[in-house]
């Protein structure tokens, strides 16, 4: 049978070299894993779920690629047989780590005022996001720093009278000839290029009548995001005496 | 002396023991999850559970609450008017024994409470997105007639982003808008960019909801050569974007798109921005040509120079420096 089977030594040659390549590249370079979920167990079998298999952030050597993904997730099913989805993706991870807001002290007293001496307070406030798209804070008063008789007030600052402030635009307020209340802000994630330095302020909008003005934010997450707010107070010497008090709020608002 | 010296020591010990911490009065809550994304069907309900902690140093009083919103900024922030009303609040509910909304609870330090709210949507609801962020705000202490100052409320929230619809994925109108560097070495000729061939260049893009329903912002930023070969590849962070709005796209870590080529990046390229989600669909592109700019400008000024070195030069009397006799 093979008695007429001529064997060209160089052909011979080059399917010896070819075998051993693949006998040495099925032998050697590994198999990637197969992963996949096994969803029963003695106790349960879970018949609709959403499972993950992969998700993250990903790239290549070079950086030339960088991608995120979720592998795995079903939508479509759940919609249609319960009528409702809320999203819990693994690409969606972040958002079940919590958003806290921290506030280093709620009684800002200034004590005894005197007149043509500005009166300075501080306290910090703290922002951690687990969310990857960011946050803001916003800050109100409920009315500018008034007397119990409901009239009497201590305006909100209009900083110097050649660098006049807004609410949402600081700036100098050195001149202790001007009166009023106002703030400034320094630390992390603030509007550097609005509070430039520690003379900058700015009036706090008055609720009912202005949007909140932001006084931190961020897009993207957030650890321990630290800024000092200063409160300063500068009367003058015809104010009426008495307690003068009011409330400021701040809210904290992760981004979606 | 020895009876005053433990009476004295006794007294210490007295202090010692009877005296308690004091904590200034601060503040520190949190709230999981900070957003919440569901699509519902009408005349379906859920419940989710909110856990907030207190993270202070002392007991809190804290109201709960649901604010609508409709209009957002460019990076997601909701513009909340705490006066604002929607009829479809009515859809929502706290379930817990204990806590209802608008009215004051005290949660201790260092305690965890569970917020459970309920969505039910009726039959009869309209096919729409409704947005709402759930806020816990501290309650207003009346402050002492000897204080003179700020007392400071603080307010956490958590976004809610809900799509009544009976499909899963309702269609929306994604568009990419202002996708243009920003930084680096470029020059514009009318839709044309050149860019330097080995300087970093940085890309601004903007997406804008046209749509009735919220839409994600999936997809990829990528670079290819003339023949559509990709040679950069990146993805888009991806972030909701509500009706009628519009949002800064960035990449995965939050930062603008950006591309530093290599030095065989030379000639016609397009830098896509490609959005491809679950109900929309969109793409933007730019054409750029890059080309060696600094290393040609430098050339330029470098011949220029010489040329100038050797007209000058040429210019120069030679009678001044071949007869001397002259002077």
């Amino acid at each position: 049978m093979f008695s007429n089977l001529k064997l060209d030594p160089k052909k011979s040659l080059i399917y010896l070299i070819t075998s051993i390549c693949l006998l040495y590249i099925f032998t050697t370079i590994p198999v990637s894993t197969i992963k996949a979920d096994d969803l029963k167990s003695p106790t349960f079998e879970i018949q609709m779920s959403t499972i993950n298999i992969t998700g993250g952030n990903k790239s290549n050597l070079s950086g030339t690629i960088n991608l995120s993904d979720t592998v795995g997730q079903t939508f479509q099913g759940r919609f249609d047989g319960t009528g409702y989805v809320i999203q819990a993706g693994f690409q969606y991870i972040y958002t079940l780590i919590p958003f806290s807001f921290k506030i280093s002290n709620l009684d800002i007293d200034f004590g005894s005022v005197v007149p043509g001496i500005p009166t300075t307070r501080s306290n910090i406030l703290t922002v951690t996001t687990g969310s990857a798209f960011g946050y803001s804070v916003k800050a109100i008063e409920d009315h500018p720093l008034r007397l119990s008789d409901g009239t009497t007030t201590i305006p909100d600052t209009s900083c110097d009278l050649a660098t006049p402030c807004l609410q949402t635009d600081a700036n100098t307020w050195s001149d202790n000839l001007r009166y009023g209340f106002g703030y400034n802000m320094s630390g992390t994630d603030i509007d550097t290029g609005d509070f430039v330095n520690s003379n900058y302020y700015r009036p706090f909008p008055v609720q009912n009548i202005d949007q909140p003005a932001i006084v931190m934010s961020k897009s993207g997450a957030a650890t321990s995001s630290a800024a000092t707010v200063t409160y300063k107070l500068n009367i003058d010497s015809s104010q009426a005496a008495g307690e003068y008090q009011n409330s400021i709020q701040f809210i904290a608002i992760p981004s979606f | 002396m020895k009876k005053t010296f433990i009476t004295l020591l006794y007294i210490l010990i007295f202090l010692f023991l009877t005296q308690e911490e004091t904590y200034a009065a601060n503040y520190g809550l949190s709230i999981s999850p900070p957003l919440l994304r569901v699509h519902i069907k009408p005349g379906k309900s859920i419940t989710q559970v909110f856990k907030i902690e207190n993270l202070g140093a002392t007991d809190k009083t804290l109201v709960a609450s649901i604010v609508p919103f409709s209009e957002a900024d460019n990076y997601g922030n909701p513009v909340l008017n705490p006066k604002a009303s929607a009829p479809w609040l009515s859809y929502f509910g706290l379930a817990n024994s204990q806590i209802k909304f608008n009215e004051p609870f005290t949660l201790s330090a260092g305690a965890t409470e569970q917020l459970i709210l309920s969505l039910a949507v009726p039959e009869t609801a309209s096919i729409q997105d409704i947005y709402a962020t759930l806020l816990v705000s501290t309650y207003e202490n009346s402050l002492g007639q000897t204080f003179q100052g700020t007392s400071v409320r603080a307010t956490i929230g958590s976004n809610m982003l809900i799509t009544i619809s009976t499909q899963a994925f309702p269609d929306t109108d994604l568009k990419v808008i202002d996708f243009k560097p920003i930084e680096g070495s470029f020059i514009k000729i009318g839709n044309l960019y050149f860019l330097d061939s080995i300087s970093p260049v940085r890309f601004s893009a903007s997406v804008k909801n046209e749509g009735s329903f919220t839409a994600e912002t999936k997809g990829v930023f990528k670079v290819t050569t003339g023949s559509n070969k990709p040679v950069y590849l990146e993805g888009i962070l991806p972030v909701y974007v509500i009706a009628k709005s519009q949002r800064q796209l960035y990449n995965t870590t939050g930062s603008p798109f950006e591309y530093s080529p290599s030095l065989n990046n030379i000639g016609p390229h397009q830098v896509t921005l490609e959005i491809k989600t679950d109900n929309s669909n969109t793409k933007s592109s730019i054409n750029v040509i890059f080309f060696p700019l600094k290393l040609s400008i430098g050339l330029i000024a470098s011949i220029f120079i010489i040329i100038t070195i050797v007209k000058i030069t040429s210019k120069t009397p030679k009678n001044s420096v071949d007869n001397p006799e002259t002077f």
